[in-house]
């Protein structure tokens, strides 16, 4: 009895808010480094980590419900990693100071350390909840549920995807590939705004024009009523189906406003400010995923960068030190790759930064670079994925290290993909 | 046991003899435009007679810690406890292409229904106690598969004295 009462007292105590990749990836990485310690789970649903990123395939029924777990079912995660799992148990507060969690019962619970991975929510004007008319989301589950669900249900014919962002252009291939007319409309001048440079952006809306992909840029979206979206510019578009994916914010409410030790707060930028640890300013309380803001390594800044590996490293890093190792997590770049419609775009780095752009273009592919001084700042890649896993390699050690050369077999990839000489020269190879 | 994949590139002659075995291994279908899960090809340093040709063989280097794992949206990739190799379940690979983006040596293909499909490292094959068909056909032993365990205490010993001895020669 003794020696279970020390047990109990000695056994740390780790809290896990939010459960998708990041919340998934810590607690497998506290259960490999602490066997015996107490994990509690607080997960405001009761499914398994989804991943956002599935929902357009599962709305069209592309995958099953359950292909839309990646770590299989919540039974056997809990089984695995030895869970204590409170699903569909809302956590309202975390206090900092005192280590505590706050549920939306009122109930508080102190933990040796806390990691919130609340992730993110897509974004929904204000203006456009205001006597609105029916439209979708595209990020959780329930989401995907409710568009899928109108799809089978009505009798679509028309439909308007609000954001020519990654996720609006495979909402629209959704309609695309029910041969349903589609209109994407965005408020910025062009498609990816945030990842393609303007030139590629115009060929790639080509591309979608020949695919009968009406779309219609630099529009404000006024309103949305009955089955009418209203530009600001007194244009309107009617549509059976309208979808709003004009991107994301972090979920940061639950630490916003939070007082923490000696009066400091938890710092908030975009996202939950986190060191290369994982951690935020208060030691003890952790952040990983998309609700937090970890190194970009192009800016030595912290961001957020929101994507599905991204969030599995960051809260792998979390959930180590808050066992007691020590782990870094260096950060990361700006990097996507979106296939859509058949097509494959890839982006690498900040596009906002500065710099000369040069062009080269090979058997149905081009590759874009952005260099400034020398120094590889961005790249733009149309059709042909194959090489963008070397040049993301390249580019991220090239942050990390200062330099870094292609090793022969990469060089040599490179060649026989179509990439010219030129271009490998140019990015700064020296063989190895 | 963890296995890993090296290329003696002094012995390779770019016959590609490791490819068309990866051919028939896997059921490649070349005339329909899928690849070997290996890729063969020639590096020259130079245009002048005297400049190096390297030969180089090239497929999933199983890194341990892989990054396609991690990157995949689906779960598709994990290792294989037993040989470390890196192993796969397309069923749900929704043909995203993350995995390419995440491999540094550009080893995932697709099918022709758009699924991730690359070197397993023949698991079954090695679970029976065979060489990787690949391995099993190079014909100079240019390509082979050992464990790690003794290429750390052995091979690469080996490698770092052989290096040694040349610069001595230079």
């Amino acid at each position: 009895m003794f020696d279970k009462e020390k047990e109990m007292t000695e056994m740390k105590n780790y809290a896990i808010i939010g459960f998708g990749c990041a919340g998934y990836h810590a607690a497998k990485a506290i259960r490999k480094n602490d066997p015996d310690g107490r994990i509690v789970v607080y997960s405001d649903t009761a499914d398994p980590p989804f991943n956002p990123m599935l929902s357009t395939y599962y709305a069209s029924d592309a995958l099953p419900l359950e292909g839309t777990f990646p770590f299989g079912s919540m039974e056997e995660i809990v089984k695995d990693f030895q869970l204590e799992l409170h699903s569909e148990t809302e956590a309202v507060h975390v206090d900092a100071a005192k280590k505590e969690i706050e549920l939306a019962d009122g109930t508080r619970k102190r933990f040796d350390s806390i990691l919130v991975a609340t992730g993110a929510s897509a974004v929904v004007p204000a203006s456009l909840t205001e006597n609105a008319g029916r439209f979708f989301l595209m990020r959780t589950l329930k989401d995907a549920q409710n568009l899928r669900n109108h799809i089978e249900k009505e009798n679509v014919k028309s439909a308007v995807v609000i954001g020519a962002s990654m996720a609006g252009i495979k909402t629209a291939e959704i309609f695309y590939r029910k041969g349903i007319p589609t209109t994407l409309i965005d408020g910025a001048s062009g498609l990816f705004p945030l990842a393609a440079y303007p030139d590629v952006a115009a060929m790639m809306q080509a591309k979608l024009n020949d695919l009968k992909i009406a779309q219609i840029y630099n529009a404000q979206v006024a309103a949305i009523r009955s089955n009418t979206v209203e530009l600001s510019d007194g244009r309107t578009l009617e549509a059976d189906c309208i979808c709003l994916c004009i991107g994301v914010h972090a979920n940061i409410q639950l630490v916003a406003n939070t007082k923490a030790v000696e009066g400091t707060e938890i710092k908030i930028g975009k996202g939950i400010i986190v060191n290369e640890q994982m951690q935020t300013n208060v030691p003890g309380i952790f952040a990983a995923g998309d609700c937090c803001e970890g190194k970009n390594l192009q800016t030595g800044e912290t961001s957020v960068i929101g994507l599905w590996a991204n969030a599995g490293a960051q809260g792998e890093c979390a959930g180590k030190n808050m066992a007691g190792k020590e782990a870094v997590y260096y950060g990361n770049i700006l990097h996507n790759i979106t296939h859509f419609m058949d097509m494959d775009f890839i982006s690498l780095g900040d596009i906002s930064l500065p710099g000369e752009h040069r062009r080269f273009t090979g058997k149905d592919f081009l590759v874009e670079v952005c260099m400034d001084a020398g120094r590889l700042n961005s790249i733009n890649i149309f059709g042909q994925y194959r090489i963008s896993g070397i040049l993301k390699s390249h580019l991220t050690k090239r942050l990390l290290h200062g330099e870094s050369t292609l090793t022969p077999a990469q060089r040599g990839m490179l060649l026989a993909e179509g990439l010219p000489a030129e271009l490998i020269n140019l990015l700064g190879d020296k063989e190895s | 046991m963890s296995y890993m994949f090296i290329l003696d590139k002094r012995k390779c002659v770019g016959c590609s003899a490791c490819a068309v075995a990866c051919m028939d291994q896997n059921d490649i279908d070349v005339t329909a435009g899928d690849r070997p899960f290996r890729q063969c090809f020639t590096l020259e340093s130079g245009p002048d007679p005297e400049d190096k040709m390297t030969f180089m063989s090239l497929a999933c280097m199983h890194c341990e810690d892989a990054p396609c794992i991690q990157s995949c949206p689906s779960g598709c990739l994990k290792k294989d406890p037993e040989t470390g190799f890196t192993i796969y379940d397309n069923t749900n690979c929704i043909g995203c292409h993350s995995c390419a983006m995440a491999c540094p040596f550009a080893a995932p293909t697709y099918n022709k229904e758009g699924k991730m499909e690359k070197c397993d490292g023949c698991l079954t094959r090695v679970k029976h106690g065979l060489e990787p068909a690949c391995v099993r056909v190079c014909p100079f032993g240019a390509l082979q598969l050992v464990e790690k365990e003794e290429y750390e205490n052995t091979l690469r010993k080996k490698a770092a004295e052989l290096i040694a001895y040349s610069s001595l020669k230079d």
